[in-house]
């Protein structure tokens, strides 16, 4: 049976332990302390008189804070319980845990608390199969402290336990014999520092100026003034509310903050993703401009810090390509996994374009273009000098790194993801559709860019001309005329990859498509074989490959759906863009909780209830983030000059919506929305 | 010796980078051990150029190694990210600068412009 799993997070640190609150090894999740990419705990057991405990209740108090009450032994409604435990854990830049002993009894009362300790020290790289370490351990009664410690070479991981009651320190964790009044009680706090041993052994993040100030990483206060600064959310439906509420604090709890720079960044998610991806960070901040756009500028100037300057097969980098995965563990410092500094993305670098353009029209921070004019234009040269590595125009993948670099470049990056509709994968360097539509919209954008602050207009010129003849190549090309939709990808040779999938919606969004084709995709989208009730699938069923549980073969992803639900109503579905809305949200509202990344592609009347994949992530940033995209989207908010549009186009049911001060350069302004239903009552 | 980064610093490193963003500006210190001695280099990057100097004044950041690693670095042969990372090579101050100093040592030798790698293998995971 699945165990059910507990979690609290902060930034990059997290833990994750079972209903109990005991961490114990999983090859199949991510159980433990972990923070900056290694496990710091993998052994977290509390008895009590080398019994374990049982929850009666447990309290998620917040993302970063839980409470578990615990009892001994197996429940029976024969046996009084005298004695129960409270385990109250919060994680910070430190993991703290508050244990509680109560006697409920008449008489004083005597318990042998252990807790058992230990840490692996494994890389999230190896989960599935950590390698065996050698860990010193240094066991200190007197201070009440255990030293967990492992070295190679000079790279060495420190764990740090110490409790402020005394107890008997050993080897494998720390008893407390401990006496406890009647009706009394008794405590410690534990509290677990992770430290990444730098210059002299001291923690490196202590020598950074970006990490030297206080952090409020994890702390109410800091959720606080993250809510305050995001709009408020007055809807009919309670349910609605809820969603974005949960949505904004995932947002904000998925934010860490890099060794190279000081402002936070989303990173993935939960649990496997606790690191930052270019393209998910990306893709999260287009979702929330209108909601929280303090997340681009920081997203921006720290991908330009790493934009890639050298030729690196093993990093798959080119000079002016955009990060796609930066991790600080064990397998990224011997190099046994690129991870360092990955570059192996072909979408990143056009996104990166597009994102610094959008965040100008919401915010009109012009300063931060003209900042960032160098690395925005060695990105648009990158996808010519180095994308186009067929000569044909069109950007294409394929990886140097062929020991453990990443097959497709793109946001399906499965292995078997690139397949024709019989199964056949295309040959390399490949040429995905939505590539080319991130091209197209990148050198329309790079052309403002260049016109408006760069004071550039003939390469502004340029530009435009390149994406003209771009947009009439790709809808000669790409377009297939019997099946009324464009292939998924070009093959070297030019031979079209016909299957259907949801990377239309993407093209819709690029703006690639031309508007005689958008009712042809849109009835595609909302399809049978791409739309399952909840949204709209990976891959379409009725193709050889299609597979409800394929992450990218017939899955369906919020994250995919909020930008295809935008790209729709660019192009005027917009009761398409409702419907896929609608279906989304009843994700959130049946599941409760936060959006996972992924759910599975069964048709909505099969299942009744969205199916989530093992893989899946919850919470994630681009999931999360969808929930606000898609919400921006029905209310139709479009930056206009200095004003904000609205142009709200509600799935029936929604009742009415407000938006209450959205951010940007309009300063802040309010957004009303009602559903269809609700406007003609009003008109009767 | 070819290719140490006291010869890299001098020949390659010193003068016009316009691939560096003309925003990035400031001060580092290499402190290249050897032994019981310390060699100091002091870069001042400023719209795209870099001055190279022997000096052991303070800088907004100081990166410590061996002269071996940095020789490495300069080789192409070490990541200055997994340097950090492993601890061969440790920093005080603004870390944005050494990535900065990233995009002054070489990549590997050897790399292959995607055009060539383009139709090799690539493929199949």
């Amino acid at each position: 049976m699945k165990q059910e799993r507990v979690h609290v997070i902060a930034g990059n640190a997290f833990a994750v332990s079972d209903a109990q609150g005991d961490m114990e090894v999983d090859p199949h999740a991510p159980v433990g302390l972990f923070s900056f990419d290694t496990r710091f705990l993998s052994r977290w057991v509390l008895t009590l008189d080398g019994q374990r405990l049982h929850a009666l209740s447990r309290d998620d108090l917040a993302h970063f804070e839980s409470r578990f009450v615990l009892v001994p032994g197996t429940i029976s409604p024969y046996v009084n319980v005298d004695v129960s435990v409270i385990r109250h854990r919060s994680i910070a830049d430190s993991f703290h845990e508050r244990i509680t002993v109560l006697n409920h009894s008449a008489e004083p009362a005597e318990f042998v608390l252990r807790m058992a300790i230990g840490s692996d020290f494994a890389d999230t790289a190896e989960i599935r199969n950590p390698a065996p370490r050698r860990i010193t351990t240094t066991a200190d009664s007197d201070r009440g402290k255990l030293r967990l410690r492992y070295q190679r070479e000079r790279f060495t991981r420190e764990t740090l336990v110490s409790s402020t009651a005394a107890g008997n320190v050993d080897q494998g964790g720390m008893t407390f014999r401990i006496r406890v009044a009647a009706n009394g009680k008794w405590s410690t706090d534990l509290h677990v520092d992770t430290v990444l041993a730098g210059a002299g052994g001291r923690d490196l993040r202590a020598s950074l100026d970006s990490h030297r100030r206080e952090m409020r990483q994890g702390t109410g206060a800091d959720l606080a003034g993250w809510r305050d600064r995001a709009p408020q959310l007055v809807a009919e439906r309670a349910s609605m509310v809820s969603a974005y509420e949960r949505a904004l604090t995932d947002l904000a709890v998925l934010r860490y903050a890099p060794l190279a720079y000081s402002e936070r960044v989303p990173v993935g998610g939960l649990p496997w993703a606790m690191a930052l991806y270019g393209r998910d960070a990306m893709i999260t901040c287009l979702e929330t401009l209108p909601f929280t756009p303090e997340l681009t500028p920081a997203t921006l100037r720290l991908l330009a810090l790493l934009q890639g300057g050298q030729l690196d097969d093993y990093h798959d980098e080119e000079p002016g390509k955009i990060l796609v995965e930066l991790r600080y563990g064990e397998a990224a410092a011997f190099d046994e996994q690129p991870t360092a500094l990955y570059y192996g993305a072909a979408d990143t670098t056009p996104l990166f374009v597009i994102l610094l353009d959008e965040y100008e029209r919401w915010s009109g921070d012009a300063a931060l273009v003209r900042e960032l004019r160098h690395p925005a234009r060695m990105a648009l040269d990158w996808i010519d000098s180095y994308g186009d590595t067929c000569g044909d125009g069109y950007l294409r993948y394929q990886r140097r790194n062929t020991r453990n670099g990443l097959v497709n470049q793109v946001w399906r990056n499965s292995p078997d993801a690139i397949v024709d509709r019989r199964g056949r994968q295309p040959g390399f360097p490949r040429a995905t559709c939505e590539l080319q539509g991130y091209v197209y919209d990148a050198k329309i954008r790079g052309a403002r860019l260049a016109r408006e602050f760069w004071d550039d207009p003939g390469y502004a010129d340029r530009l435009e001309a390149e994406a003209a003849r771009l947009r009439q190549r790709f809808n000669r090309d790409f377009w297939l005329p019997d099946r009324e939709y464009y292939a998924l990808a070009l093959e070297p040779d030019g031979t079209p990859v016909d299957a259907l999938t949801s990377n239309l919606g993407h093209l819709l969004w690029s703006g690639i498509v031309e508007p005689e084709r958008g009712a042809a995709l849109a009835a595609h989208l909302c399809g049978p074989e791409l739309f399952n009730g909840w949204g709209v699938r990976t891959y379409a069923a009725g193709q050889r490959p299609y597979n409800p549980v394929g992450a990218h073969l017939g899955a369906v992803w919020p994250a995919d759906n909020a930008l295809i639900a935008t790209g729709l109503r660019r192009y005027g579905y917009d009761a398409e863009a409702a419907r896929i809305a609608a279906g989304i949200f009843s994700v959130v509202e049946t599941l409760g909780g936060s959006l996972p990344e992924v759910i599975a592609g069964y048709p909505r009347p099969v299942t009744k209830y969205p199916v989530q994949l093992p893989a899946a992530g919850r919470p994630q940033s681009w999931s999360s983030g969808a929930l606000l995209m898609l919400l921006g989207t029905i209310l139709g908010l479009r930056p206009c000059g200095d004003d904000l549009l609205v142009n709200p186009s509600l799935p029936a049911g929604f009742g009415r919506i407000e938006l209450l001060d959205v951010p940007g350069r309009w300063g802040r302004a309010d957004a009303y929305g009602r559903d269809r239903a609700g406007r003609r009552a009003r008109l009767r | 010796m070819s290719g140490s980064a006291v010869e890299h610093l001098e020949r390659r490193v010193a003068g016009r980078h316009p691939e560096l963003p003309e925003t990035t500006g400031g001060t580092l210190r290499l402190d290249l051990r050897e032994g019981v001695h310390t060699e100091h280099w002091y870069l001042t990057i400023d719209h795209q150029n870099v001055e190279v100097a022997r000096s052991a004044e303070e800088a907004e950041l100081i990166v410590r190694a061996d002269r071996e690693v940095f020789d490495r670095l300069a080789a192409g042969q070490l990541h200055v990210a997994a340097a950090l990372l492993r601890n061969d090579l440790t920093v005080q101050g603004n870390m944005r600068l050494l990535m900065t100093l990233r995009r002054l040592f070489p990549g590997p030798p050897g790399a292959r412009h995607p055009r060539e790698a383009a139709g090799g293998p690539g493929g199949t995971a």
